[in-house]
């Protein structure tokens, strides 16, 4: 079962098509990376799915109801985080908060009681202070807290960990994590460790469309290129290994990778007795296994 | 319905935290006794400024000049203040993207147009209604006389000139993502309106007279009825702009 359902769907803006017949499924409850480089039109797919802009063609369903442009009404089971959340400076967080709850149709006093909970769960005081004088770290917590308000059945992220910092992003995605199970998210990023980290399914868009789509892990499989990874004491020393190795092989500075098929064990031993009959001596040998970006290199190629 | 009502609540809380209120308030209060104050004072003024050289003798102030110099302030700067205040209501909102979390949450556009449309003449009618009674009372204390009989008739016009200059003033800020369109378009159909005036077979149609034939009407040199086209233009011109300005911000990129 989906809660989201993308079909055809395009959308031009001027000469540049920047959607050409999208289709994208997302499965209740899953985690689900939208991958894509910048300008591959995650952003205006999300609009789209919000309705916040106009097909050019196509069909979007939210939970089984079809997204229209300017008054949805599936956006009452969305929530959503855009990739900058704008607010009004003037207004304090509960402020914010009670706005936003007003607007989604929650009644008081559940909704003075949740907005107590939501601020607690994003770690943001309860207190005067207006938001204009808050990090971009406590905006993006806000921004999780308006958009869980309303305990949505979709989460949707835009770009959401992109300017944040390594301790921020790393507590952004535990938070986005703990939610496995209780709601279906779907977040665009070009960062694609974090999709590794948290996702269990993926989307990569490119030219348009989407060109894969399914379980990541299923993905992997797939796409499964192992390479035997190994490391030399300087970039010559790297080059001549590569010369010596006899099989294709890319070389990084001092990094030289092998793909392979088949035996790992079988493939090193190769290897390494080609490298040590011309006296050529490997500082690290390791597996590198298939990951996201493999298969992103892959498909976008 | 309930989303405008939240909606207007939270224009309110602007209007007060980003110090409009009070801007508002300080300046029309300003005008409410500057009126009065400036036509009581002014013979004297002359006198100091140009003390022997006065050769002619200048006739006692009337609460005729109260009204003169309030109509002077009221349409030559109360209302631009006014347009400059409202001007980036929309634009601001739009190129801050503050509109985008809460439209995804259900809030309807056409709601966000009509709270703000609905507060900016609220404080509209409050800003020139308390500086009219300010003026009303310093003018009936200083000039006990029968120079003004229809002050009370007199100010409905400019009341009402709000309806249509808000809804201009709304228009021009959705239309162009400036936080001076709004003001900008206001001036240039205050300008196009008092050209238009020149034309004599519209000018008792023209909504401008609503903001310039005030004195005549606080005289009694002129009727209200002499300006009821103008007003029945005015409050059409008001609701037809609203519903293009709902209609464009509806097709607006957030």
């Amino acid at each position: 079962m989906a809660i989201l359902d993308l079909q055809r769907v395009t959308k031009r803006f001027g000469d540049k098509q920047v959607l050409k017949g999208l289709d994208l499924t997302v499965p209740t409850g899953s985690i689900f990376g939208f991958v894509g480089e910048n300008g591959a039109g995650k952003t205006t797919t999300m609009k789209l799915i919000l309705g916040l802009d106009t097909l050019d063609a196509g069909q979007i369903t939210v939970a089984g109801q079809p997204v229209r442009y300017g008054r949805t009404v599936a956006n009452q089971v969305v929530g959503y985080l855009p990739d900058v959340p704008a607010y009004y400076g003037y207004m304090t967080p509960t402020e914010y908060l009670t706005l936003c709850g007003r607007l989604t149709g929650i009644r008081q006093p559940d909704l003075a009681n949740r907005i107590t909970a939501m601020l607690k769960t994003v770690d943001l005081p309860q207190n005067k202070h207006r938001i204009h004088g808050f990090s971009r770290g406590m905006k993006q917590r806000l921004g999780i807290a308006q958009a869980l308000l309303n305990r949505p059945q979709l989460l949707i992220c835009d770009e959401p960990t992109s300017a944040l910092d390594p301790n921020g992003r790393s507590d952004f995605l535990d938070l986005l994590a703990s939610l496995r199970g209780e709601m279906t998210i779907l977040f665009s990023t070009h960062i694609l460790p974090d999709v590794e980290r948290i996702s269990d399914q993926v989307g990569i868009l490119h030219d348009g469309v989407l060109q894969v789509q399914g379980d990541l892990n299923a993905l992997k499989r797939q796409y499964a290129r192992p390479k035997v990874q190994l490391e030399f004491a300087s970039p010559e020393i790297a080059q001549q290994a590569v010369a010596v190795i006899g099989r294709p092989a890319t070389q990084v500075a001092t990094h030289v990778a092998v793909p392979f098929r088949g035996d790992y064990a079988t493939m090193v031993e190769a290897i390494l007795k080609a490298l040590l009959a011309a006296h050529v001596v490997p500082l690290v040998v390791d597996r590198q296994e298939t990951s996201l970006e493999d298969i992103f290199r892959e498909v976008t190629a | 319905m309930s989303a405008t009502l939240t909606f207007w609540h939270k224009e309110w809380l602007a209007a007060w935290r980003n110090y409009h209120v009070l801007i508002l308030a300080v300046v029309f209060v300003i005008f409410g006794i500057e009126a009065p104050l400036m036509a009581k004072l002014m013979p004297d003024l002359m006198k100091l400024a140009l003390g022997d050289q006065l050769s002619i003798k200048l006739p006692q102030p009337t609460s005729s000049d109260s009204w003169q110099q309030f109509y002077k302030n009221t349409s030559q700067i109360g209302i631009f203040l006014l347009a400059l205040v409202f001007s980036g209501a929309v634009s601001q909102e739009v190129s801050g993207g503050t509109l985008v979390n809460l439209v995804t949450k259900g809030l309807p556009r056409y709601a966000v147009i009509i709270a703000k449309y609905l507060v900016a003449v609220v404080q509209w009618v409050v800003a020139i209604g308390g500086s009219f009674l300010i003026t009303w009372g310093y003018t009936a204390y200083y000039f006990p006389d029968d120079k003004s009989p229809h002050v009370w008739l007199a100010i409905w016009p400019v009341l009402l000139f709000g309806l249509f200059f808000v809804a201009v003033v709304l228009l021009g800020s959705t239309l162009i993502n400036s936080n001076y369109a709004g003001f900008l378009t206001a001036a240039l159909v205050f300008a196009g309106l008092a050209l238009l005036n020149y034309v004599k077979a519209v000018k008792r149609w023209n909504p401008i007279a609503l903001v310039t034939d005030n004195l005549d009407l606080v005289r009694g040199t002129e009727k209200i009825t002499h300006i009821l086209p103008a007003c029945g233009v005015a409050v059409v011109g008001a609701l037809v702009l609203l519903g293009v300005t709902i209609w464009a911000f509806n097709r607006k990129r957030l």
